[in-house]
């Protein structure tokens, strides 16, 4: 593994008031690589994101991204430093409703970054062609599907040319068939070299894109490895047990899986 | 254009209904000149109310406490009393006290006094339209906002404002429709708006139905006007597809 990673948190912990949400989370990434973050809902993986972008701040640990020490920014102007590096997508997509496709794409690089207009609306129709959605520069987001607006959000994050991708259970929200469209956006984003963050509860995505996989529950990293030991080998009764239930029946496959699933086995030498 | 005035008196007078004194030039002269003081109040109304309601909604909807405060103190004191006895207490009363301290100097004229009134007033049920849209505003597209590192002030510029004006703006429109009617209180301290000059004819002579058809029809064309501008700036800046 290269040396210093990007992303590096130590013993992170964080309350709600009195309700311990993370207690003493650590976890490093790498550039260039994705990592997804799987566990129980509740378990803090949203609220671990939120950290990594300065929305939520912990009360106790380190976060450091690149250069800056996440935990300790102070003011609005280091924090917009920070975002400008680390670009955010949401379950609920959040676009905002009263702009074009393509204007969302455009009103971050121009106001907050202060792009050339012109130059920004080049990039901004390359990405949306990227995600297959050049067609749709002029509508507004209500006049998309749901996987359509999720990626228009995958593509306003990219627009402003991040370090890094924080991807928040971006499939939840979705009908299955749309499910697919997204995560191919993201693979292509992780074949391209992008460090991204997922959390996900797409375990067979998670287990084909990733290269290291946290397992969280309860606020702490129950374990994490490569994806071929988590979800090939895992260690912790806990996590054989959530990767059951995720996966399926008796932690097998479905009796006839896809094609890609066999491919797969192979890699992984999972036991069937 | 005064022959076609004479023919549709003409025709009226077969309905019953004596128009003449329009053809006189005293009367028709003051009634143009109330309905011109009408215009005006409605103009300066409601450009007064919507600035007074957007600082009222700031700072209702402000993190501090000390503008929060007195702000919803105004808005429910404005609300739950009639526009004209606040009329009648801004012109009788503060008036007086003004003019007793500056004497001529006085720069409050009646219709000054009918814009402030109304201005305020308005401005108070603006804030309250303006206040719900703000709070309409989903916590999440702020927060992605946020997350596109925009400033506060950019967040609330180009996200959180023009959001909030397209939830408040059918309420607005409503408010604004009903300050046009609320002018007529400018003829209680005997402002030259066209309700006030109306009632100066029709003492003079015998055409009271004549004159109410006519301000009616007058306030339903201003009311009318206001609520197509409304429509057409809400056409304007629809959000296609939004809430489906
Ligand atoms: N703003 C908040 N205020 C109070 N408690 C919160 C807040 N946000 C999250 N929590 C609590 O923190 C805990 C962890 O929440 P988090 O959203 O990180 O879970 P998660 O792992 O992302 O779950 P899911 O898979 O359901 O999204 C939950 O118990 C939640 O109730
Ligand atoms: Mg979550």
């Amino acid at each position: 593994m290269p040396s210093e990673p990007l992303i590096q948190l130590r013993d992170v912990h964080l309350a709600f008031a009195d309700n311990p949400v993370l207690r003493g989370i650590d976890l490093d990434v790498h550039k260039g690589q994705a990592v997804s973050i799987i566990g129980p809902s509740g378990s803090g993986k949203s609220t671990i994101l939120r950290c990594l972008t300065g929305l939520l701040r912990p009360q106790l640990g380190s976060i450091r991204i690149g250069q800056t020490q996440v935990d300790q920014l102070r003011g609005e102007a280091e924090l917009i430093a920070l975002r400008k590096q680390v670009g955010f997508v949401f379950q609920q997509y959040n676009l905002f409703p009263h702009l074009s496709v393509l204007e969302n794409l455009l009103i971050a690089p121009t106001k907050v970054l202060g792009r050339n207009r012109n130059e920004a609306r080049e990039q901004a129709l390359a990405l949306l062609d990227k995600v297959r959605l050049g067609h749709k520069a002029a509508a507004f987001p209500g006049e998309l599907s749901g996987g359509q607006q999720q990626r228009v959000a995958i593509a306003r994050a990219l627009a402003m040319r991040p370090e890094l991708i924080l991807f928040d259970e971006v499939t939840s929200a979705l009908d299955p068939e749309m499910v697919g469209e997204v995560l191919a956006v993201i693979r292509e984003l992780t074949e391209e070299g992008m460090t991204c963050v997922l959390v996900t509860h797409e375990m067979r995505f998670a287990e084909e894109i990733s290269d290291q996989v946290y397992f969280t529950e309860h606020g702490r990293i129950v374990e994490h490895g490569s994806a071929a030991q988590i979800f090939g080998d895992p260690v912790h009764e806990r996590t054989r047990t959530f990767l059951q239930h995720a996966l399926g029946q008796g932690g097998q496959r479905p009796s006839r899986p896809a094609p890609d699933v066999y491919r797969n086995l192979g890699r992984y030498s999972l036991s069937v | 254009m005064s022959e076609l005035l004479h023919v549709l008196v003409g025709q009226l007078a077969r309905l019953g209904l004596n128009y003449s004194f329009l053809l006189e030039s005293h009367a028709s002269g003051k009634l143009l000149d109330g309905a011109l003081t009408t215009l005006w109040l409605c103009l300066w109304s409601i450009v007064g109310s919507l600035l007074v309601g957007v600082l009222l909604a700031a700072a209702v909807t402000s993190a501090r406490r000390w503008l929060q405060w007195p702000a919803r103190a105004f808005i429910e004191v404005t609300r739950n009393t009639p526009t004209l006895v606040q009329l009648y207490c801004a012109f009788l009363v503060l008036n007086m006290l003004i003019n007793q301290s500056l004497g001529n100097a006085n720069p409050m004229t009646p219709f000054a006094w009918v814009v402030l009134v109304i201005s305020l007033h308005k401005g108070a049920f603006h804030a309250e339209a303006l206040r719900a849209g703000i709070e309409a505003v989903p916590a999440v597209t702020l927060e992605a906002a946020s997350s596109l590192a925009f400033s506060r002030r950019q967040q609330l510029f180009q996200v959180q404002l023009p959001l909030a004006v397209r939830f408040a703006l059918p309420a607005l429109v409503n408010n604004l429709i009903d300050l046009v009617k609320m002018t007529a209180v400018a003829s209680a301290i005997a402002v030259n708006d066209i309700t006030y000059a109306s009632i100066m004819i029709w003492t003079q002579g015998d055409n009271v139905i004549e004159l109410m058809i006519l301000i009616l029809a007058f306030y339903g064309l201003l009311s009318f006007a206001v609520n197509c501008a409304g429509r057409a700036v809400e056409a304007r800046l629809r959000m296609p597809g939004y809430g489906n």
